[in-house]
């Protein structure tokens, strides 16, 4: 039997053809394109924030403090987290008495969802895409304000006046910080012209690589993009702006009491996010799943590594390269007070932001 | 406002100058020092790189006079009790029984020619108490307890951690013990002793006549 | 100035030397919140207990509590005989024990009255600057991952393994020492130590300055430090405090410039005092500047000593001068050293006719230097507050003996 009657090959790399050609598969009358549509952000989603998302942060950390990391638990530890996860698993789920039990429950459920919902508009190639909303940026930077929720239903429901203080010191970050953020990522819209995720990898796309990359297509550009990076730290309580989960002052912060599979699941929720961020700044100023290697002469290497198993591995490399960099800052800084923090985002952050915003909109309507 | 941008720029300069030393670190992974013992020569001397040595299977070497756990040759022991006294701890029990002089040539001599006019029936060390504080060694006069480099001796029973050095068995002791007594007994009662002769005057004392140091 | 809330006064004392200190003055109490930090908290260096009472993230007043390392020390030295003190006077303050054996030493050997060979004389004072460096690795190390910076704990760890190998060729022991003896020390440096001691030095100093690089001069962790925990000189002198805590407010006093004992006359070394260029004289910061430049003065110091030291004749031991029976005379003395912490002083009652003291009472660094921690807390915020016991180095085990 032909390979391709039973299995959509993509001759083309049109947009969603691929996935278009997977959801009509059927296998003995069952949908099994859509399962496979759908489980792919899951396994990529469980593989990577659950599992080498930890084990990276460990490993990294270790070499550069000089030591060596996990190493028991299968060869060079690769197998840490998932013991980590089996032995969460089986722990005694402790709720206090006096906790509230309703919000202490929903709480790191909330998290979760607000973190991980992000991830229905990111494109993971140019035939993939949960949801090609034409405002997906919109989405993206609006669900993120869910984890708010779910932080002050945490730190309220612990009856704990430690996870009290971490849980309003974070709301208060989180949602300062949004504004810097937002700013940023109009600036890159407007270089765009549209707000749907999907658009930005194509209008990034071109025979030249990386110079295609809105990161370079404007020399203001790099503003936005350093200021979202920031932002984006503080917007996952990564350090140094960890204030929240200040471990040697607030022992943990808003998640003190939680114990057993809720604390993995908030651990998880924040690795989901990090890669979330990473995801969107590597969407909006570095070309998502388009190609950076440029097309030299007859080497058309722009046109080898594009495709739609390219476009995934691209966009997954970048994302990646970010979260190296998230946790290259949080290893070598101490971490900031919360009102200095506060002053780095209203008086550093946020007007930096309107002025490169300024900038961006000259350099769009006169320059280009 | 000058400040505020100075700030900003000196933030950025140390918070770049930081992640470069990091990073530094982070290549510089590919490098295990080794496991040179600091009395070798080369210790200092070792690649610059991670640090972690993954014991037991990798370990430093111990030095030859390290302290830890407390071992004693007790054949070398002539039942001083100077360890006993000096441990500041009172870890060590020692109970002794005196040698009856027929029983001088089976008992024998340390290694250093010394005669050993005690059996050692009982020698206790509580190693759980015993802070290797080493000064029960530095007293000891045949040098028979000494320290050995062994750290690692943990035991699920607490009993466990009771030493016992002591070479005589229960009915031997007894025998030592009965034998010792019928010694002692069968001692001819002790001379009279001898008539002091008149004590000599003692010296003028010293003003600041130091008496501390025997 | 922080935000303060409101339904209180707020006034300003102005200290001799100029400075302005806030003093909050509540009429009605409002919601104040008493925050227990510790006894088990990440932060406070052992077992000690802060009760704060906060307003907010104002902390109005925090109070020391403590106890909860209490093992006897002094109660301990009236049964044991003074060579038997010394394993227990390493345990007090577990992370310079070469010092305080030092300290308690020179007290016995006032009341004893006898001379230490020479050479014995520069083991010592190798041993204890050594033990110094150590010292002030674990304070900077530990202060760095109080403010959430993990690397260089790891680093100055790394370092301190070095010298703790070093120590323990020399001694036996890793960490609990038990090598200066009254009269001497247990061991004389076995042969290639002094070269090892030399490539030591060598290889920190480049340590030192990467630390300096990485820490002391991010612009985070000297915002999070300057102007925190302000402490006038005059008022420090007046609590009792001694050490880098003295210096860190610019008083140029040092034991072993002011008082010397040993060889330290010989020696040339800087009395470390900030400057006031990179911080405000009084706070946090230059408390850390002084340990951070004590290093390097300490590393100058064992330069000195490895040059100076009388080379050890065939059969040197360097327990020669160790009296038979230890038994001092009748009489009180009160001797001291410089602790990395501050001023470590015995005060030994000697009746004469015992090996066993009457009284050992240790003046403890750390005690009289957390004593200011009210006052130093007064109107900081929480993670001030972090950042100011991070500051004093205190070590529980001194505090508490």
């Amino acid at each position: 039997m032909m390979l391709s009657n039973h299995f959509p090959i993509p001759m083309s790399m049109s947009l969603n053809s691929w996935s278009d050609a997977l959801s009509q598969w059927h296998l003995f009358g069952l949908p099994l394109g859509l399962v496979v549509i759908a489980a792919i952000p899951l396994v990529f989603i469980a593989l990577y924030a659950l599992t080498y998302g930890v084990y990276g942060e460990r490993k990294i950390s270790a070499f550069m403090q000089d030591r060596l990391g996990p190493m028991e638990v299968g060869k060079w530890g690769i197998l840490q987290t998932l013991a980590d996860i089996l032995k969460l698993l089986q722990k005694e789920d402790i709720v206090n008495t006096n906790a509230d039990k309703f919000l202490f429950v929903i709480g790191p459920g909330i998290l979760f969802v607000g973190s991980f919902m992000a991830f229905a508009v990111l494109p993971f190639g140019p035939a993939f895409i949960g949801a090609d909303l034409n405002v997906g940026l919109f989405y993206a930077i609006g669900i993120v304000a869910l984890e708010v929720v779910g932080i002050l239903a945490a730190g309220w429901g612990s009856n704990n006046k430690w996870a009290l203080y971490g849980a309003i010191r974070s709301v208060a970050q989180i949602v300062s910080y949004e504004i810097p953020a937002a700013i940023a990522i109009l600036c890159g819209a407007m270089m765009a012209g549209t707000l749907s995720m999907q658009q930005f990898s194509i209008l990034q796309q071109g025979e030249y690589g990386f110079l295609h990359f809105f990161l370079f297509q404007n020399p203001i550009a790099w503003l936005p993009f350093l200021i979202y990076f920031i932002a984006s730290l503080a917007e996952t309580n990564r350090a140094p702006f960890d204030i929240p989960e200040a471990e040697s002052e607030l022992v943990a912060g808003y998640f003190t009491e939680y114990s057993g599979m809720k604390f993995a699941v908030i651990f998880l929720a924040e690795y989901g996010s990090m890669f979330m961020v990473s995801a969107i700044i590597s969407v909006v100023f570095l070309g998502g799943w388009s190609s950076p290697l440029p097309n030299i002469g007859s080497f058309a290497l722009n046109d080898w590594t594009t495709g739609p198993v390219w476009g995934a591995a691209w966009i997954v490399l970048k994302g990646f390269f970010f979260i190296f960099l998230q946790m290259w800052l949080r290893w070598t800084l101490p971490r900031l007070r919360v009102d200095q923090l506060m002053y780095v985002c209203w008086k550093v952050l946020t007007p930096f932001a309107f002025v490169a915003f300024v900038l961006t909109a000259v350099w769009e309507i006169y320059m280009k | 406002m000058s400040e505020y941008f100075r700030n900003i720029a000196s933030s950025t300069s140390t918070i770049l100058t930081g992640m470069g030393i990091t990073l530094k670190h982070f290549f510089n992974a590919v490098k295990r020092k080794g496991d040179a013992g600091i009395e070798e020569s080369g210790y200092f001397g070792q690649v610059d790189g991670l640090v972690t040595l993954q014991y037991p299977r990798e370990a430093m070497p111990t030095p030859d006079n390290a302290r830890y756990r407390l071992h004693n040759d007790i054949d070398d022991c002539i039942g001083c009790g100077q360890c006993v006294r000096a441990c500041p701890i009172e870890c060590i029990t020692m109970e002794t029984i005196k040698v009856t002089k027929a029983d001088l040539e089976t008992c024998g001599k340390t290694s250093g020619g010394q005669q050993k006019r005690f059996w050692i029936p009982v020698f206790d060390i509580d190693i759980a108490k015993c802070m290797t504080c080493g000064i029960c060694v530095s007293v000891c006069p045949t040098e028979c307890l000494t320290h050995t480099k062994v750290s690692d001796f943990t035991e699920f029973n607490r009993e466990n951690m009771i030493y016992h050095f002591g070479n005589l068995s229960r009915i031997e002791a007894d025998l030592m013990r009965k034998k010792a007594e019928e010694e002692k007994k069968a001692a001819p009662a002790k001379p009279a002793p001898k008539a002091k002769p008149a004590p000599k005057p003692k010296p003028a004392q010293q003003p600041n006549a130091s008496s501390n140091n025997e | 100035m922080q935000e303060l809330p409101k339904a209180e006064h707020r006034s300003v004392r102005v200290t001799p030397n100029g400075k302005n200190r806030v003093v909050i003055e509540k009429d009605l109490s409002s919601e104040e919140m008493i925050l227990n930090m510790g006894p088990q908290h990440p932060s406070t260096h052992g077992v000690l207990r802060l009760e704060c009472k906060t307003d907010g993230e104002v902390v109005v007043e925090a109070e020391p509590y403590l106890g909860y390392l209490h093992r006897c020390f002094e109660k301990h030295a009236e049964m044991v005989d003074y060579p038997g003190i010394v394993p227990f006077v390493d345990r007090m303050d577990y992370l310079a024990a070469m010092n305080s054996e030092f300290a308690y030493c020179i007290a016995v050997e006032k009341l004893l009255d006898i001379e230490i060979p020479r050479r014995v004389e520069f083991l010592r004072v190798i041993v204890a600057e050594l033990n110094r460096i150590a010292s002030h690795l674990v304070a900077i190390g530990t202060y760095a991952i109080d403010l959430g910076a993990f690397t260089p704990f790891l680093f100055c760890f790394r370092d301190r393994e070095h010298i703790m190998s070093l120590l323990e060729w020399a001694s036996g022991a890793r960490m609990l020492y038990n090598y200066i003896w009254i009269g001497g020390a247990s061991y004389d440096f076995p042969k290639g130590m002094q070269k090892r001691i030399d490539e030591f030095v060598t290889y920190f100093r480049p340590k030192a300055l990467e630390l300096q690089r990485l820490l002391t001069e991010n612009e985070i962790f000297v915002k999070r430090t300057k102007g925190i925990g302000m402490m006038p000189a005059d008022v420090a002198v007046n609590y009792g405090w001694s050490g880098p805590m003295l210096r860190g407010s610019g008083v140029e006093w040092d034991l072993r410039r002011n008082d010397p004992y040993s060889i330290y006359p010989e020696l040339d070394f800087k009395v470390c005092v900030p400057d006031g260029k990179h911080s405000e004289i009084g706070d946090s910061l230059s408390r850390h500047l002084v340990r951070a430049y004590e290093m390097e003065e300490s590393l100058n110091i064992i330069e000195q000593c490895l040059d100076k030291m009388p080379a050890a004749e065939e059969g040197f031991n360097p327990r020669a001068a160790i009296p038979k029976r230890i038994r001092p005379k009748a009489g009180e003395v009160y001797g001291r050293a410089e602790n990395p912490r501050g001023e470590l002083g015995f005060y030994i009652v000697s009746d004469g006719k015992s090996t066993k003291p009457v009284r050992c009472k240790a003046r403890s660094s750390c005690f009289v230097n957390l004593s200011a921690m009210k006052e130093m807390s007064m109107g900081q915020l929480i993670p001030d507050l972090v950042a100011i016991i991070g500051s004093i180095d205190i070590v529980l085990g001194e505090v508490d003996r």
